[in-house]
């Protein structure tokens, strides 16, 4: 098993090695804008994953905590705040409002915590668009001399350590009574987990790194209109990648990720609005019928290899 | 006739009942005994539809009933009266009688099986426009029963009856049982704990334990036997 | 003095309104314990097909009730033939999550659909009786309001007559009591939540109707979706009794907010409600399962 955990890591260490010298070569903005994004929604992604893959605890308001991180940050940032030191801050903030919401939430069970996320994210939105109906700009000195590489090198950061994270606990005894809490919750508890300790643990986790997300957001996006980083839609994707990608897994969000940035940019092309509508179908034909994701069926096919095999063997 | 050939059951993975067999016979009252978690209600569950046999079939005067949507097989004249009752607590008694006799020949016999029913049980007929969940442990154990006759079966499969029900309230049932199955002719398939009791009022008896079937016989011979008194024992 | 009851005429109004928007989810919900979140977006949907009826035909909204209805019973039976029949081979614990997972992803689509074909922009159905109100001891009451509550009282009342009189009605009311019990009395459960599936659809069409005739747009779906569960929360989760008068609880609760903290925050007073709700009663204040 340890040799499992070294190997990813080791190779999570090379692919971010690999990204951050790649700007040495790849002069084309385009594709480091892509890996922005793929790293921004990986980390939200892996965000949910940790608390709806692994804990079975399907957030519906994750938009939430991605909101307030992006405002904090800004807030700092403008503040005069370096950004890493920002970018601790907005994710620290998640944390808190999560404290204040999100903990006691934990009382629901099932769908209860959904719907109340759910409506957690509405109020934030509404709030948000009430309170702040104005439009955020980054900081004057850095639009004038914008340039995406440090927020290239931020999104690695980001993504790496959403990703070492999510490696970190599916090697641990904490990941493990996490989806024991998944697959049975009464069961769990019989055998002495203390199920409300360690979804807050879980919820913890996954609001900081969702606090990331959102800082790295507010870094990146040079000015939208403050509920923007509210809109449900960031509530919707992270559950759509991850499914995609398949949840509770460390590469789902990764691979779910990939496909969703790049599909997003031939769609935009193509289709303008209508992305939006085409994921939702994709996102119902995956929870019906591929509900483990493209790692469920590559799993599966391996599992035919295998038997296969040793039907031949046999 | 009610045949169970070589049946096994699984939940998921794991597996419940095995090369289970038995049968009823039209008229006959039979019981099945075994301690909890022996696999009593799974073999009522393959009956019923509710759970399908992996192994083995399920013939209802010689249908193979294993692929027959449940409902359907209430229609071909076999009700599963569950364990715990399972009444409609937010409905009447009425309303839970009406349930009973859902399936279209009931319906039309509404009336007249409302009034043998309640001759068998008065109780009910007091309590008519109550909401179940008001009724004391017997009686809702009455109307369990008497809601599972309003389809009139031919085989009524009752499971746990004395569970949780004062000594003398289970008798008064079981003479109640012993009438039904004289007066209407309805085989009864009693699946039960208490050995003592499911066995004195059989024809014939099977125990059952941990999945498997592992004595036959006549009712009364079966409860003198040494087996019996073992796992009687054994079961307290 | 006559500003407060005016107030909260608005919102006992309001909250027939809401009744009839939580209607179709709490039957559903009730039945197969599937949470349908996007039956906001159902009834934006109605709500823009009355519209579009009316600028083509200039039928009148009550009367385009009678066709429109059927017609989302239909869509309803269609969708969950197709789409939920699926779910129904998954065990308990999946089935409701991938139900809910499906119900959000509709919702996204439905709101998004609803932009793309007819734009973000306000609209409403405009008849010869908007905006008339009658008058009762001072306070104006608008006419679509009443027609609203009647309405409301109506469909309520039909539909109580349908659970308590029919046998279909019962065994709906059956099945969601005790869902295995319900399979032995040889009821066909499926073909039951099939039906009540397909009348909560229609059921979404009713309170799209009224909406057509206040001012709408695709964004109204998350805020419908809210009014609903919000009133399922204050009926109780499984009551169907409880939710024309939790809807009416909830007017006269956003009528307090509007009169305490004005008008852009009515909807979060109603949505906080809801979660301190959620958090300390979440079988809701008047239900029981949970």
């Amino acid at each position: 098993m340890k040799e499992k955990f070294l190997k990813e890591i080791l190779i999570l260490f090379g692919i971010a090695i690999i990204l951050a010298i790649l700007p040495i070569f790849l002069k084309k903005g385009y594709i480091i804008n892509l890996i922005i994004l793929i790293c921004l929604y990986t980390a939200l992604s892996q965000s949910w994953n940790i608390l709806g893959g692994f804990t079975g605890q399907i957030s519906l308001g994750h938009s939430t905590f991605f909101g307030i991180a992006a405002l904090v940050f800004r807030y700092l940032w403008a503040s005069g705040i370096p950004p890493y030191l920002a970018l601790l801050g907005s994710s620290l903030s998640s944390l808190i409002l999560a404290s204040i919401i999100g903990f006691p939430s934990f009382k629901l069970k099932g769908h209860y915590f959904a719907i109340g996320t759910l409506a957690l994210s509405m109020i934030a939105i509404i709030t948000v668009q009430n309170l702040l109906p104005g439009v955020s700009f980054s900081p004057s000195e850095f639009l004038s001399k914008y340039s995406l590489i440090p927020i290239y090198y931020m999104a690695i950061v980001v993504g790496f350590i959403a990703v070492l994270v999510v490696i970190a606990l599916s090697h641990s005894k904490l990941g493990l009574a996490l989806v024991c809490i998944r697959d049975d919750e009464d069961s769990s508890e019989s055998i002495g987990i203390n199920i409300f300790k360690y979804k807050i643990i879980s919820m913890t986790i996954s609001t900081l790194i969702a606090g990331l997300a959102g800082g790295l957001f507010s870094y990146y996006v040079a000015s939208y209109y403050y509920y923007v980083p509210f809109d449900l839609g960031w509530s919707f994707d992270p559950v759509l990648i991850s499914f995609i990608g398949g949840a509770g897994t460390v590469v789902g969000p990764i691979i779910g990720s990939i496909c969703f940035v790049i599909l997003k940019e031939l769609f935009a092309i193509s289709l303008g609005q209508m992305n939006v509508l085409i994921f939702g179908i994709v996102f119902i034909f995956i929870v019906l019928f591929l509900p483990k994701g493209i790692i469920g069926v590559a799993k599966l096919s391996l599992i035919q290899k295998r038997t296969s095999v040793i039907s031949k063997e046999a | 006739m009610l045949e169970v050939e070589n049946v096994d059951a699984h939940y998921g993975d794991a597996q419940a009942l095995w090369n289970i067999s038995f049968k009823i016979g039209e008229e006959e009252i039979v019981s099945l005994v075994g301690s909890n978690g022996a696999g009593k209600t799974t073999i009522l569950k393959t009956i019923s539809g509710i759970l399908r046999p992996t192994k083995g079939i399920i013939k209802i005067d010689g249908i193979n009933a294993n692929h027959i949507p449940p409902h359907q097989i209430v229609e071909m004249g076999v009700v599963h009266v569950p364990e715990g009752r399972r009444l409609f607590q937010e409905m009447t008694v009425l309303e839970n009688l009406e349930m009973g006799g859902y399936i279209g020949r009931a319906r039309r016999l509404k009336e007249e099986n409302l009034k043998w029913i309640f001759e068998i049980f008065p109780i009910l007929r007091e309590r008519i426009y109550q909401t179940a969940k008001t009724l004391s442990g017997g009686e809702q154990q009455m109307l369990a029963i008497a809601r599972g006759l309003m389809s009139d079966p031919k085989w009524l499969l009752i499971d746990e009856l004395s569970l949780g029900l004062a000594p003398l309230i289970v008798k008064n049932i079981y003479d109640i049982i012993k009438e039904i199955n004289h007066s209407r002719k309805t085989a009864i398939l009693i699946v039960e704990q208490n050995v003592h009791l499911a066995l004195k009022i059989s024809k014939r008896g099977y125990i059952i334990e941990n999945g498997k079937i592992i004595a036959e016989g006549i009712g009364t011979e079966l409860l003198n036997s040494e087996m019996v008194k073992k796992a009687y024992l054994a079961m307290g | 003095m006559l500003h407060i009851a005016q107030i909260f005429s608005y919102g006992i109004l309001n909250g027939a309104l809401y009744g009839l928007v939580a209607l179709g989810l709490s039957l559903i919900y009730g039945v197969m314990n599937l949470l349908m979140v996007a039956h906001g977006a159902l009834i934006m949907l109605a709500a823009y097909t009355t519209f579009w009826a009316f600028f083509y035909t200039r039928i009148d909204p009550f009367l385009f009730l009678f066709i429109v209805t059927p017609l989302f019973f239909i869509i309803g039976w269609i969708l969950f033939k197709i789409l939920y029949q699926w779910l129904m081979k998954y065990p308990e614990g999946e089935k409701i999550r991938n139900s809910l997972l499906i119900s959000f992803g509709l919702l996204l689509i439905f709101s998004n659909l609803a932009i793309l074909f007819w734009t973000a922009d306000e609209r409403a159905v405009t008849t010869l009786y908007t905006g008339k109100v009658i008058q009762l001891w001072g306070v104006r009451l608008p006419l679509i309001g009443i027609g609203g509550l009647l309405l409301a009282i109506i469909v309520i009342i039909a539909l109580h007559l349908f659970l308590t009189k029919t046998y279909f009605g019962k065994a709906i009311r059956a099945v969601s009591l005790d869902h295995e019990a319900a399979i032995l009395m040889g009821i066909n459960v499926n073909k039951v939540c099939l039906v009540a599936f397909s009348i909560g659809f229609a059921l979404a069409a009713i309170p799209g109707v009224l909406t057509s005739l206040h001012v709408f747009n695709p964004a109204i779906s998350f805020d419908l979706t809210n009014k609903a569960l919000i009133v399922l929360i204050l009926a109780g989760f499984g009551s169907i009794k409880g939710v024309l008068l939790g809807g009416i609880l909830l007017g006269a609760i956003e009528a307090a907010g509007v009169y305490l903290v004005g008008t852009p925050y009515r909807e979060v007073f109603g949505l906080i409600l809801f979660v301190i709700i959620l958090m300390f009663r979440p079988q809701g204040l008047a239900g029981k399962k949970v």
